[in-house]
């Protein structure tokens, strides 16, 4: 029986007794039912990777319904809210396996490792052209240097190289609200060091959009 | 690191084939993409855990064809900012849209 409202759904899940079990029950089936979205295109659905991943799922969900009842606002329905934080279990285990043998990108230290950077192939550009797309990464990766700190260059690079931010955060030693805050942050002091500058993300954008035609 | 390497790191190395107009692949889609994210960022800006906790409502309201960006830019804009909130939106949304 899924057709509770979500008051009877607290009330019941609050209940104790059969009358609990019989709710934690119904909400298992259903959030058995959302989880193949969440699991469809990253993990084969047949596997036993998935079937364990599943009935993982499955338990922290209901351990965390329980645990953040209160918090249930009824701002949306009960189910939906219970979905919410079953995709973000899965998610977070699947792109944890996902990522797993990925290292973090490393900044290397060595000042003299390659002096070959000048040598960027050029074999169709227009040669103008080429030395304004130069320059401005010059420009825009020495305010870069400058303005952020390496915690955020490092956070700035994963993220660029289509890291996760959960995974990225967990590799930091942190956590994926901390994490977007940094990067709130570097992405603010780089905007604002642009504008200082004369220059707007749009005016870059136009110089490297020119690129790709 | 020195600024050419970082430059390297962060927007590719030599090593790539070229693009269709002389920069090494890669790069100019990373400038792009770095651009566009600095292009889309606000002074304030919602959390991952502040849009966590819209996310339910957002995605409701969104199934049932309202106007989330007007309704809830906020969220909005963290979505196009932040990858693995959109991710789960994405999925939200899918589980709504199939068992509604």
């Amino acid at each position: 029986m899924d057709k509770r409202t979500n008051e009877e759904w607290v009330a019941d899940l609050r209940a104790g007794g059969d009358r609990q079990a019989l709710a934690l029950e119904d909400l298992r089936a259903i959030i058995l039912r959302g989880l193949p979205y969440a699991i469809a295109g990253r993990l084969n659905p047949n596997s036993p990777e998935s079937e364990a991943l599943t009935e993982e799922v499955v338990q922290e969900t209901l351990m965390r319904v329980l645990e953040y009842l209160d918090t249930f606002e009824g701002r949306s329905q009960f189910t939906t809210w219970a979905h919410k934080i079953a995709v973000r279990a899965a998610l977070t285990e699947l792109r944890r396996v996902r990522w797993r043998e990925v290292p973090l990108p490393e900044m290397e230290m060595n000042e003299d490792a390659d002096t070959s950077y000048r040598e960027l192939p050029d074999e169709q550009a227009n040669p103008e052209e080429q030395l304004s797309r130069t320059e401005m990464m010059s420009r825009v990766n020495q305010i870069i240097m400058e303005e952020l700190t390496e915690k955020q260059r490092k956070a700035l690079m994963a993220i660029m190289e289509g890291f996760p931010l959960e995974e990225a955060a967990q590799r930091m030693g942190t956590n994926r609200n901390a994490l977007y805050k940094m990067l709130h942050d570097a992405r603010l002091r780089l905007k604002k060091r642009l504008e200082k500058e004369g220059l707007t993300p749009q005016e870059i954008l136009a110089v490297f959009e020119q690129a790709g035609k | 690191m020195n600024i050419k390497q970082f430059i390297q790191r962060i927007f590719g190395s030599k090593k790539q084939k070229p693009a269709s107009a002389g920069m090494p692949a890669g790069q100019s889609e990373k400038m792009q993409k770095m651009m566009a994210m600095l292009s889309n960022t606000r002074e304030v800006e919602l959390t991952c855990d502040d849009v966590f906790a819209l996310l339910d409502q957002f995605t409701e309201l969104a199934a049932q064809g309202e106007d989330v960006r007007k309704l809830m830019p906020l969220v909005q804009q963290h979505l196009d900012m932040c990858e693995d909130c959109r991710e789960e939106y994405r999925v939200l949304e899918s589980i709504l849209n199939g068992t509604a």
